[in-house]
């Protein structure tokens, strides 16, 4: 047990206890906002039950806008966690969520899925899990025993996910009526049809696979030093890069099975945390699911706020938004 | 007893005041006797209702519902793809109605769970168009404006039948719907239907409903008539036409056959896809136009 206990214990609640008031103040941002248009003092009525609340105002905030900031926190901590996880283990700082091929596998099963006709949930997220999942086996089974696991993995990863690419553009261009909409808004990445009880099951799946990614997270430090130094501090190298690695990537499909692939999250997040609150695992894992999370929410309103009508994917304002924030925090270190 | 009797009567009316109905999908849905604020869910059911003067019962509207020029005021409800679920249920809506293409069911489906009805339609020919333009007449008790729309409807297509039953020769026809890449319309389309009901014959064959053509299969094609439906601007049109144009051996050319028309009449399952129906007659067949 690592000396510096009781000063991390300390450090994580003062990080996770401040990103949390800045989840709940974006959350109720987001139940706030929408396209009907309702001001504060009606969505507090609403939350709080009161006999003034309006029952349509009522009914949007709690079946329509609350879903959707729930599953955003729930899409940007999954995705946050998984950046974190594959930079650490593949200790590569380009490492993002879907760089071993689990969203290329992912789209070409929801492509199948919307081609053939199925609903959404369950249909579509099924075909999509089944994708990714296969995806997933297939590079294990490439790269088992490889001696350059990690090189391999990351190879391996790259050409999936480039062989997965073509054959998304091979069945687009087969697509041609309404469908291909169905398509291109499932590959934006698209959180409009929250729906609570699909959320619970998401919830249900997700929880447990942050609690034991945190679990691993003084491990990815000591992985971080080295695999010698590792395994002299006693790292099973081998039973933590394969538990976290399907870990992550069960979590990351089941989430981009649900939504699709949002974009950029889980490349920039890591980073940003890692600028701000330094490299320590233990901390940057509750940072990277209750920052994640905030940081989806935020962006998942803009998307909702900035177009005049309709709605703009959720990835484009975590891109716009991400990409220069993280420049300007690294040109600030780098000083 | 008379004090009962009162009591029944005027509970009566709430009962009463739903009335089920089976829609298109074979859907039983579950509609106020008289829907007072409607939502279309597509451009197509926009035209309808005004059609069936039923414009004042619409309270929004997808995008491009751009016709008649009353909807493009009335509020928005996303485009139809990509419906803005919020918005419908602020609109307080007592029935929706969807068109099975293109209208996403789990944006219905959730519709449904915050109680409110989606009646669906689905027209996939003309037939199937008149009988929508008559169930939603009924459903919104406009019965009497339906049969006249569905009347005027039928005897005008009737007297494109009559005429082109004195065709003797069909030209072969390709109907451009997009410009780049080019993509033309295969059976089982709206257009194909009324490219055959005018009196031409649809190059393109095969099962699928929008297929892309390079240009060289196009003149393989050799088509007699070239028809350019596209959402593109004049510009666009006026570029198409002249890369025909290089090709002076196809007949089209030779012919000077290339149309534009406007997309509105050939996209949307509306009454006025009967306009499209004489307009490519006109086009078609044009001896018989100017014998009119």
């Amino acid at each position: 047990m690592p000396k510096d206990v009781p000063i991390v214990a300390k450090r994580i609640l003062f990080v996770s206890f401040f990103l949390l008031l800045l989840l709940l103040a974006v959350c109720f941002l987001g139940v706030s906002t929408g396209s009907s248009g309702s001001g504060f003092k009606a969505v507090w009525w609403a939350l709080m039950d009161d006999s003034r609340s309006d029952p349509i105002t009522a009914s949007i905030i709690w079946n329509i806008r609350f879903p959707r900031v729930i599953l955003a926190a729930l899409v940007g901590a999954t995705l946050s966690l998984g950046g974190l996880v594959f930079q650490a283990l593949l200790r590569n700082p380009l490492a993002e969520p879907y760089i071993l091929g689990v969203s290329g596998g992912s789209a070409i099963g929801a492509i199948i899925g919307i081609m053939m006709g199925f609903s959404r949930f369950p249909g579509v997220s099924m075909t999509a899990f089944c994708g990714s999942m296969a995806t997933l086996l297939l590079l294990l089974l490439m790269t088992c025993g490889h001696s350059k696991f990690k090189d391999s993995l990351l190879l391996s990863g790259v050409m999936v996910n480039a062989f997965a690419g073509a054959i998304i553009m091979f069945l687009m261009s087969m697509t041609q009526d309404s469908r291909l909409h169905n398509i291109m808004f499932w590959l934006m990445g698209d959180l409009s049809l929250a729906d609570m009880r699909q959320i619970r099951i998401l919830a249900f799946v997700l929880v447990p696979c942050f609690c034991l990614v945190f679990r691993f997270s003084h491990s990815m430090n000591l992985l971080l030093m080295g695999q010698e130094v590792a395994e002299t501090m006693g790292v099973n190298i081998r039973l933590v890069t394969v538990t976290l690695l399907v870990t992550t990537s069960f979590m990351v499909s089941i989430t981009v099975s649900y939504c699709g692939p949002v974009g950029f999250v889980g490349l920039v997040m890591p980073h940003l945390l890692r600028l701000v609150i330094g490299p320590d695992h233990r901390t940057l894992v509750p940072a990277c699911i209750i920052g994640g999370g905030s940081y989806m929410v935020f962006c998942d309103i803009l998307s909702r706020v900035l177009p005049d009508q309709g709605e703009m994917p959720a990835g484009v304002v975590t891109a716009l938004i991400g990409a220069p924030l993280f420049i300007y925090l690294l040109k600030r270190s780098g000083r | 007893m008379l004090l009962l009797f009162a009591i029944v009567i005027a509970v009566m009316p709430d009962q009463a005041s739903a009335k089920t109905v089976v829609d298109q999908l074979k859907r039983r849905v579950v509609v106020s006797d008289k829907p007072l604020r409607v939502i279309s869910l597509a451009p197509s059911i926009t035209e309808i209702l005004f059609f069936l003067e039923l414009g004042d019962r619409l309270k929004g509207v997808t995008r491009f519902s751009d016709y008649p020029k009353q909807a493009a005021v009335l509020p928005k409800v996303g485009s139809y793809v990509n419906l803005d679920l919020e918005k419908i249920v602020s609109l307080k809506p007592d029935l929706c109605i969807a068109v099975k293409d293109g209208n996403p069911i789990e944006v219905i489906r959730r519709l449904e769970l915050l109680d409110i009805p989606v009646y669906a339609v689905d027209p996939r020919d003309l037939d199937t168009l008149i009988e929508t333009v008559l169930e939603i007449g009924h459903l919104l008790n406009a019965d009497t404006i339906a049969r006249r729309v569905t009347r005027d409807m039928v005897s005008r297509i009737q007297k494109i039948k009559t005429l082109t039953a004195q065709v003797v020769r069909r030209p072969g026809v390709f109907f451009q719907i997009g410009i780049s890449p080019i993509v033309s319309v295969g059976a089982n389309t709206f257009n194909d239907e009324l490219i055959r009901r005018a009196g031409g014959r649809n190059l393109v064959k095969g099962p699928a409903a929008y297929p892309r053509f390079s240009k060289e299969q196009v003149l393989a094609l050799a088509p007699e008539i070239i028809i350019i439906c596209s959402m593109a601007r004049q510009g666009g049109f006026e570029r198409m036409k002249a890369e025909w144009n290089c090709w002076p051996s196809l007949p089209a050319v030779k012919n000077q056959q290339i149309y534009l028309v406007d997309s509105n009449l050939f996209n949307r399952p509306t009454p006025r896809l009967v306009d499209g129906l004489e307009l490519l007659f006109q086009l078609i067949h044009p001896e018989f136009a100017e014998g009119r």
